[in-house]
This record gives structure tokens, sequence and C-alpha cells, in this order.
């Protein structure tokens, strides 16, 4: 049984074990999925992560420069799933596909 | 005047020449170019002139003009500067080569006057004069052979002039690569002196080389004077290396004067008198260099008897009396070398320039065969040459007497001479009085058979100035060096100024305890004389009067007369066993070596090369998740890497 | 167990339940959904540990707009015919499978047993975060890092523009049809 501190009492350590499970969920599915959006979405999730690592790093060494850091990625995350998802539709009225696997253009 | 600027205006004058020409080879034309560069070299003329006339005035004991322009190489015990000297015997060879040097120049604007490349030959030439005094007038054997090079070089592209046409163009390479090989005994010689003495200065050179203990074979002085002795054949044209010489005849008439007759051909004389201290510390070196010398002698001189080529003739004539020169310094008479050195300048050039005086009015043509009478056509060029004939066979008071009959007299009763090198001058002499007739009988006596359509005629002022001015130094520059059995015939006993000059700066054997005849003198001086008049008349009895007997004996004396008119069939020798196994030697290394061996391996390292490019390329799959993947390894490599430190 | 230990494991339950929908849901809307909650989760956390403003910024931009678009997206394409979710491949798939997971016991082993993160005993100090949270963090945006919030707004701007150009009937920079 783990003991009642690691239990009751939840310090940095536990907010970053989160971050880092929920960070390593998103790269499986970057490795995994097949479907171009679900990778995608799957990316929004480790960048998510990321954002938990900070807020819980500001509330634990007091200082407010990590909130910023966070309103920074959100931001940027936001602008760049707007651009990642109009490629993704000018991809698929091209070729009318979104899975990857017909994307190895970079080849050779 | 300032020695140093006198002495920079002397060795640069013929290099700016050959700057301004070079540049310009284009666009000067034969006058611009041609009075450019005889200016030069005049200017350097009055240069000596003025250097000479202050060693003059110097006190005997110490007549030197060194002047160091900067310091050149210093490594560990190496010194070496940019050092020149003008001491009595160099002032003797930079007045022969700016002032023979001047008139061929002048001979030359005329002579090439329809040449296309006339700036680029005038050009070369004041690039030879330079490198010609840099040759003399260097203070070190490492200087020297800065000139010794350079005047190789210049020789090769002026020889090769025409270099269109294949054989002229393969002359000047033979002329180069003997002289190499000439030059590569030379550098030995050099690094064997200068392991031993630690210098190469000259002055420095000729004071140690009496301390040397020993006279063997392997001496240090024996082998390393012989090494620049075989130098000094590829320079100076002497068995073995002597091959090039009638080669170099494909060059214009004016670089045969100027080159093969009067300045370079001279310069292997010159080193060994300039080293006169070293070679008397050799004897047997000095035996060799006696034997060879009087061998060469002969034997050129029996070729030159067989050749039809004006020049050719003159050619093997150089060859011999270079080989008389050898003879004088072999034992020990080098101010007698220096003597017949000038006067030889003198007559020597005076008859180049003659024969290209002929071949400009017989339009190019050279075979004696096709000559005869051009007296009539031609006398200016007639007379002068007939000095020059007079001077080479010996007859007095002409300039080759007194300097051949030097010779002679030394090679008989020198402390180092021997009574069959005075047999082996004498019947040289004979040999050349016998060919220059010959030549003179062919050329300009007789009945003429010059070809109908060529019309003969005297050249120009440009060319025969020249010819008058170096015939009448053919007839008074022996007075320098009159003897002391003629002079005391003579009224007012004039002294043997070249005696005078030389003797002080000179270490020759010494004569005390050997009786001086001046009965034996005057013995031996009228056996040569008169051999070699008989023998000038025989010739021309057999050429003017009566063709059919020549003839009619070389037919006699069949297989040799064809021997020694195709040269003792010394070339096709060289050809046959060294030249043409080395080129042999050579393909195969090519053909098997470079092109089986190292050119397959190239191929190879290109090929692997290529072979793990195409490997490594199919990490490319275009599976963008697959990078990924990779990414994830590197990071898992690195944090356990980390983790586990 | 106390309220705030009961709050952040149930809520972190919640996460990482819904972000492991998201990868393995094969229909993208249920992925999509499950994201949503994902960040409705985190932003609850958010809000647990002082973050006010950042929480609720997290619901509106990205549950409620990101998100939304995603839905917008995926509605565009008609994906019947998609049968398989995961990429084809079972060797490379187990790689990558044995690779996150040792790359996540790697992290996780360093944060729990490694070298101490802070210096400071890790627990919650009430008394050192700013309690009004959304004024310092307004305080500080436009004091200190004006720039960056500036440079923000030109990204977004450009942003903006080229997505309607890419987005076009034809796409790209097609000046006309």
């Amino acid at each position: 049984m783990p003991s009642s501190e690691i239990v009751n009492q939840i310090g940095l350590s536990h907010y970053l074990v989160l971050s880092a499970v929920l960070f390593m969920m998103g790269f499986l599915g970057v490795l995994l999925r097949r479907n171009v959006l679900v990778m995608m979405m799957c990316i929004e999730l480790m960048l998510n992560a990321v954002n938990l690592a900070f807020i819980a790093f500001s509330k634990f060494s007091g200082r407010i420069d990590g909130q910023i850091m966070v309103f920074f990625v959100m931001t940027i995350a936001a602008a760049e799933a707007a651009v990642g998802l109009a490629i993704i539709v000018s991809i698929f009225k091209r070729f009318r596909e979104v899975n990857i696997r017909f994307f190895e253009h970079l080849k050779g | 005047m300032n020695h140093s600027l006198l002495m920079a205006t002397l060795l640069l004058s013929p290099f700016v020449g050959f700057l301004i020409n070079g540049f310009r080879y284009r666009k000067n034309g034969p006058n611009l170019s041609g009075w450019l560069a005889t200016t030069a070299i005049a200017i350097s003329f009055i240069c000596s002139v003025l250097l000479v006339a202050d060693l003059v005035g110097m006190p005997v004991e110490n007549r030197r003009i060194a002047v160091s322009f900067f310091d050149w190489l210093t490594v560990d015990k190496l010194k070496i500067a940019a050092g020149f000297v003008v001491d009595p015997i160099s002032a003797i060879m930079i007045l022969v080569i700016t002032g023979v040097g001047t008139l061929i120049h002048l001979f030359s604007i005329g002579y090439m006057h329809h040449d296309k490349g006339v700036a680029k030959y005038f050009a070369y030439l004041n690039l030879f004069v330079f490198n010609m005094l840099i040759l003399v007038l260097g203070d070190s054997l490492l200087t020297m052979f800065v000139g010794w090079e350079g005047v190789g070089l210049c020789s090769y592209l002026l020889i090769g002039f025409w270099f269109t046409d294949k054989d002229k163009a393969a002359a000047g390479m033979k002329a180069f690569i003997t002289n190499r090989i000439g030059d590569a005994a030379f550098l030995l010689g050099m690094f064997l002196l200068f392991m031993t003495f630690g210098t190469l200065n000259f002055h420095d050179l000729n004071q140690l080389a009496p301390t040397l203990p020993e006279a063997s074979w392997l001496g240090a002085a024996t082998l390393g004077t012989l090494l620049l002795f075989i130098g000094a054949t590829g320079k100076s044209a002497q068995i073995p290396l002597y091959v090039w010489l009638p080669d170099a005849m494909a060059g214009p008439t004016p670089v045969s004067a100027l080159i093969h007759a009067a300045t370079m051909v001279t310069a292997g004389i010159y080193m060994i008198v300039r080293l006169n201290a070293m070679f008397m510390a050799a004897p047997n070196t000095m035996m060799v260099i006696a034997v060879i010398g009087a061998a060469t002698a002969l034997m050129a001189a029996s070729i030159g008897m067989t050749q039809w080529d004006i020049k050719k003739v003159l050619a093997y004539s150089t060859v011999s009396q270079l080989g008389y020169m050898f003879l004088a310094a072999g034992v020990g008479a080098f101010g007698v070398a220096m003597f017949h050195l000038m006067t030889h300048a003198f007559f020597k050039a005076l008859m180049f320039l003659g024969s290209g005086s002929v071949i400009h009015a017989m339009h190019e043509e050279q075979d004696i065969r096709k000559m005869g009478g051009l007296k009539k056509y031609m006398p200016i060029t007639h007379i002068t040459f007939f000095f020059g004939w007079l001077a080479i066979i010996g007859m007095p008071p002409f300039a080759g007497f007194f300097s051949k009959d030097e010779i002679l007299w030394k090679a008989m009763s020198s402390p180092l001479g021997h009574p069959l090198l005075w047999v082996a001058g004498v019947l040289g002499a004979v040999m050349t009085a016998f060919y220059m007739t010959r030549l003179m009988a062919l050329t300009f006596w007789g009945k003429s058979r010059v070809p109908k359509e060529v019309h003969p005629h005297e050249s120009p002022a440009l060319m025969t100035i020249p010819l008058i001015v170096l015939g009448i130094l053919s007839i008074v520059g022996g007075w320098l060096g009159i003897n002391h059995a003629i002079s005391s015939i003579l009224p007012g006993h004039p002294a043997n100024v070249l005696e005078h000059w030389l003797g002080p700066v000179l270490l020759e054997p010494s004569l005390e305890g050997v009786h001086q005849s001046m009965t034996m003198e005057w013995a031996l001086m009228g056996v040569s004389v008169g051999l070699a008049a008989i023998s000038a008349f025989v010739a021309y009895h057999f050429y003017v009067r009566s063709p059919e007997t020549p003839q009619k004996i070389s037919e006699a004396l069949g297989p040799v007369y064809r021997l020694v008119s195709k040269k003792y069939l010394v070339d096709e020798l060289y050809a046959g066993t060294i030249i043409n196994p080395l080129v042999a030697f050579s393909r195969n290394l090519w053909q098997h070596i470079d092109v089986q061996v190292i050119d397959k391996t190239t191929y190879l390292l290109a090929d692997l090369m290529k072979g793990g490019g195409s490997v490594v390329r199919g990490l490319q799959t275009g599976n963008m998740q697959q990078y990924a993947m990779y990414i994830g390894l590197g990071l898992v490599a690195i944090l356990s890497f980390v983790i586990m430190r | 167990m106390t309220a705030d230990a009961f709050i952040f494991w149930f809520l972190s339950l919640v996460a990482v339940m819904s972000g492991l929908s998201v990868v393995m849901m094969a229909n993208p809307i249920y992925s999509a959904l499950s994201l949503a909650m994902t960040m409705v989760s985190l932003a609850a956390l958010f809000a647990t540990m002082g973050a006010y403003f950042i929480a609720g910024v997290q619901v509106i931009v990205y549950a409620g707009a990101v998100m939304v678009l995603f839905v917008i997206v995926l509605m565009l394409f008609d994906l019947r015919e998609e049968t398989k979710a995961f990429t084809r491949g079972q060797i490379s798939g187990a790689i990558k499978l044995a690779m996150v997971g040792f790359l996540a016991g790697l992290v996780v082993f360093v944060l729990t047993q490694g070298v101490k993160l802070m210096a400071a005993p890790d627990v919650v100090d009430a008394a050192k975060l700013p309690e009004d949270s959304s004024k310092a963090l307004g305080l500080i945006l436009f004091n200190r890092h004006v720039f960056g919030f500036e440079a923000l707004g030109v990204l977004l701007l450009v942003v903006a523009v080229g997505t309607v150009a890419l987005a076009r009937s034809k796409g790209g920079t097609h000046a006309k049809q």
C-alpha cells in the first residue's frame, strides 16, 4: 500500500508525473494513429501536458512567470492548430485522403 | 661612383629589358624591342667598364669589389647572401659578356627583323644576359647555381624558339635535359663541399682548400670537384654530355653566337677557374679534366671535318675549343684558360655571326655544298670571317695564336702536364686548321655552286658593324697575353697584361725546380704553327683546286668516314642504352601501376562511397511516424545514458 | 484522504482516462470529445492550483474554440471508409509502445526517486503565490512581457490571414479562381 504521505500530501512530483504520463500518451498517439487529425489532437494533448507542468512549477516556486509561459504556449498552440487544420483541409481537397500512409513524398 | 649602384644597374638593366619586352611581347615591333634590348646591355657594358676601371685603380693585393644586397638564406650553418663580387677573373667575364653581348644584340636587330616573335626573342636574350651575369658575379656556389640554372632555361627557350617545328623543340629539350643531368652532379658536388667545409662562399672555399691533407680519389675535395666538373661537362659540352651542342644549332644564329660560343658554354671553365685553389687541392680531378679536355678536343675536331652544315661545323669547333680550355685548366694554367676563353669568344662569335650573315643572304640555306664563291657577293662578311679563320687556326699575330699556343706550351711544361697531352693538342690544332680551311673554301672561295634562284647579297650595316668590331678584336685581342718568349723579341718588350692581371688571384702550380727552356718553347711553337699551316694548305688544295680528292679519300676510308660523319654514333648509343630503356620502363610503370593499380583503387573508393550512400539512403522512408520513433529512441538513449552515469 | 488530495486524484484520473480515450478510440469524433474532456479536467486542476485566469482561458480558448474547430473539420471529411485506426506494421508498433513505456518509466523514475527538484520541501505553500493571480499576471504581462504580447498579436493576425488564404476553394495563393 502506498504510504499515506504520497496519497495525502500532493507535491510537485505528483503534478509532474501526471504531466509526464499525459505527454507520453500523446506521443504514443502521434506515433501510432493513422488519421492526421487525430495526430494533431494528440499533439494538442502533449502541449496541454506541458502547460500543466508549467503551472505546477509556477505554483510551487511562487513565481508568476510559469503562468505567463502558459499564456504564450496556449496562444501559439491555438494559432498552430488553426494553420495545421487549414493545411489538412487543403490536403484533403487535393488528395481526398487523411491517412498518412499516402503521404510519404519525402521518401528517398 | 657608388659600387652598389653600379652593380645593381649592371645586373638589373638586362632584367628590366626582359620585363618590358616580355610584358609587351605582342605589341613591340622589331626595332623597338631590338633597340631597347641592345640599350639595356649597352648600359650594363658601361657599368662593367666603370667597375673594372675602379678595380684597376685598386692595389694588387686587394682587387675586389664586393657588394651584398640582402641576406638570402640563413639556415643553421648555411648563410648565403645575394652577394656579387667583381675581381680580376669576373672582370674579364663581364666585359666579354656585356661587350660581345651588345654586338650580338645589335646584329639580331637586323637578323630577326622579319620574325614574328621578335620581342619575345629579345626578352629571352636579355633574361639570358641577366642570368649569366648572376652566374659570373655570384660570390657563392649557390648564387652561381641560380645563374647556372637560369642560363640553362634561357638556352632551352632560345634553342626551341621556333618551337612549332618539332625537331627544333626536341633540340631544346635535349639541351635542357642533358644540362639537368650535369646540374644534378653539380648539386651533389655542392652538398659535398658544404658538408666538408661548412661554406659555399668562393672566397672561403679557396682559403680553406689548401688545408686539406689528403689527395686520394675518395677525398672530399676530389669527389666534390669531380662532381662539379661533371656539371661543367654538361654546361660546357664536354665528353660525355656534349651531345646537345650540335643540336642546339636549331636556334637562331645570334643565339648560337652568344650562348653557345661566347658565354654560356664558358660557364664551366669559369667555375673551375673560380675555385682554382680547390681544384689545385685535387690533382686527380685535374688529371681527369685535362684528359677529357684533350679527348673532347680531338673527337670534336674529327667530327667537324665531315660535316656539311655550316653551323654544325662551327658547333663542333666550339666543342673542340672548349676542350682546349679544359685542357689548360686541367694542367693548372687557369689564366691561360681564361685567355683562350676571351679570344675564343671574339673569333667564334664573329664566325657565328658571319655564318648568320651568309645564311641570311642564302635565304636560310645552311648546306655548304650549295655555297661557294661568296666572297665576291659579301666582301665584308668574307673579310671578317677571314680574320676569324686566321685566329682560330692559330696564325700569328692573330688572337688565337697567342692563346692556343700558350695552352700547348703549358700542356707540355706544367708540372701537371704531359707530353701526350701536347701531342693531342697539336693533333687537334691540325684538324682544326683543316676543317676551318675547308669551311672557308667551300663557302667563300672557289667556284660558285649557289643555286640560280638565290641571289646572295651583303647584309645591312646593322649586321656588318658587329662583324667588323669583332674582326678587329680577333686581331688585337691576343695582344693582351703576349708570352715571355715572344715579347723578348718584340721591340719595347710588351708585358703580359693578362698574366699580371690574373696572376695574383690564381693559385697555379709552382714552377720552382722545373726547368723552363725558352728554346723548347720556340721549338714547340714552331712545330704547331707549321703543322697547322701545312694542314690549312692541304685543305685549300683539296677543296679549291681539286675537289675530287677529298671525295676519293672519304670513299677509300669508307666505314671509318661513315662512323666519323655519323658523330661516332654517340647519340644512338645514348638512345639505345639509356633513353629507350628509361622510356620503356616509364611506359610500363604507367600502364601497369598507374592505370591498373592506382586508378582502380580510386574507382574502388568512389564505388564504396556510392554504395554506402545508397545504404544510408534507405533510412529515408518518408514515413513521418518512423522519424518520430527515431527521435524517441534517441531520447531514450540519451536519458538512459545520463541517468546511468 | 484530505479534500485537496481527493480532488487531485479524481481530476487526474479523469484526465488520464480521457487522454487514453483520445489515443485509443477508433472514431475520430470520439477522440475529439475525449480531448475536450481532458482539457476541462486540466482546467479544473489549474483552478485548484490557483491559476484562475489560466483555467478560464483554457476552457474558453482550448476546449471552446480549438476543439470546436477540430470537430468542424472532422465533420467536413466524410470518413466512412476509415477502417483501421492504428498504423500498420506490428513490429514497429510494438517497438513504439515499448519505447514510449520505457521513456515514461524513466521520466517517472527520475521525478520520484531522483534529484530533489526544489530546494524547499515541495509542499504547497499558500502564502507564497499571490492570491489575486489574475491581477499579478496582468501586471507582469503588460509590463515586462509587453513586447511578446504584441508579437503574439501580430502572430494571430498573420495566422488568421494565412488560414483564410490556405483554405479557399482553390487553396494557396492563387490570385484568381
